[in-house]
């Protein structure tokens, strides 16, 4: 079979179906005229000299891209909306997996170890599935015609928020990592809700009682946080309002892990279930000095937003 | 500026005005190998890889006929500009005349000296 021959083919086999005998025959003719060309310059022409013409030609697939260039998944136009909401749906099904997460960790009672390996392998499981139904729908979306025109949405220039320095922005991570906070510190205080007495009974680390009504009353401040994470979800831009409810967030968890930190154990722990494990005062040391550190993250969040509204006020 | 810079540059620059010279070339009919030629003989160089694929695409969007002959042994698909093709010929050199008019001031030389 003659190099030509075998040329052809080789694109035809990287063209779509219905375009493989009309491309063909033209690439053909096209190719032939130049080997003839070339032979009228040089006379006989060797196998050689045809893999010149063929070489310079290109590559099989480039060739065949070149008639048929690939689309794309996704249209470039749906593009940024297909990215913001996998990040959306990423970030909720975070929230979800911690939440089932937490709850099977306080019935079980199982390592740490295995709490976040069941968390990595929950999340990546429904992510792999929310990654395929959403790729697969704007895929779909994408083979329409007008599928560019859709993807802009009706805009105004007044619609645009005012421009401002780059910390305006809220990123979708911070976003999820808080409601992913909240929706763990809200299932590990209101566990007792849906446990059995004999369940309780048998776990070896829980909140002591104190601690756990003291938290229960500190309920709103959990779910304010998680309002106003879904308020920032809503408009991703740091304001004067939405900085002094922050501050003012921020300034109760504070207090909150302050208080937990001197008011006595936090933790109930069945010491005779885990005798080898812990002392039970450098334990609850450690506890405090957790408690601190993690009032670290509140307190500078609290300094910052303070700082940001100062600018914000000079500006 | 590196010489694989100003190739992309050159190349960009040229891409943009290859369609005019296309469809000027097809006021007579041609299959491709002809065509390239033709292109060539008057100092537009371009590759098979890009004229092929595009004239085809100038044939899709109805701006050339084009029809499958016997000759020399072999049979050829020849192109030629369509009614609309010829319509957008006129309107693309009134548009090129313009460009080359404007970018003549820019560059300030005369129109005859950038043709």
């Amino acid at each position: 079979m003659d190099l030509v021959t075998r040329y052809i083919a080789a694109v035809q086999r990287e063209l779509p179906e219905d375009k493989r005998d009309e491309i063909g025959r033209e690439l053909n003719a096209n190719i032939r005229d130049q080997l003839d060309a070339l032979t009228e310059q040089k006379g006989e022409l060797s196998d050689d000299d045809s893999a010149a013409v063929l070489l310079q030609m290109g590559h099989p697939r480039d060739v065949a891209q070149q008639f048929v260039p690939p689309q794309p998944l996704i249209s470039l136009s749906y593009m940024p909306v297909y990215r913001y909401t996998l990040y959306m749906v990423l970030g909720i099904l975070f929230v979800l997996q911690i939440i089932a997460s937490t709850s099977a960790w306080l019935h079980s009672q199982f390592g740490l170890l295995l709490y976040l390996k069941s968390i990595a392998s929950g999340f990546i499981g429904d992510a792999c599935l929310a990654f395929t139904a959403i790729t697969v729908t704007y895929m779909l979306l994408s083979r329409e015609p007008t599928a560019a025109a859709k993807a802009t949405p009706n805009w105004h220039p007044r619609q645009l928020p005012a421009v401002g320095p780059g910390w305006q922005t809220i990123s979708l991570q911070n976003i999820f990592t808080d409601l992913g906070t909240y929706a763990f510190l809200l299932v590990m205080i209101w566990y007792p809700l849906w446990f059995t007495p004999e369940q309780l009974e048998a776990q070896r680390i829980s909140l002591a009682e104190p601690a756990r009504q003291f938290l229960t009353w500190c309920t709103p401040v959990l779910l304010a946080g998680i309002v106003l994470n879904i308020g920032q979800l809503k408009q991703r831009f740091w304001n004067r309002p939405l900085l002094i409810a922050n501050v003012t967030l921020n300034s109760a968890l504070v207090l909150i892990l302050l208080y937990l930190a001197v008011s006595g154990p936090l933790l109930e722990i069945n010491m005779a279930a885990l005798p080898y494990v812990f002392e039970w005062d450098s334990l609850q040391r450690t506890i405090v000095v957790t408690l601190l550190i993690t009032a670290c993250f509140p307190g500078y969040e609290l300094v910052r937003d303070l700082l940001r509204l100062k600018r914000l006020a000079r500006a | 500026m590196t010489q694989s810079q100003l190739d992309k540059i050159r190349l960009e620059l040229r891409r943009g005005v290859l369609v005019l010279a296309v469809l000027a070339s097809l006021k007579e009919a041609h299959y491709g190998y002809s065509l390239r030629k033709q292109l060539n003989d008057n100092g537009i160089e371009i590759d098979e890889g890009t004229l092929y694929p595009l004239i085809r695409r100038l044939a899709e969007q109805g701006l050339l006929d084009s029809e499958w002959q016997q000759g020399e042994g072999r049979e050829r698909r020849y192109y030629q500009l369509s009614a609309s093709g010829h319509s957008l010929l006129g309107q693309l050199t009134d548009e090129w005349q313009q460009l080359n008019g404007a970018l003549s001031n820019l560059l300030g030389v005369k129109p005859e000296e950038t043709a």
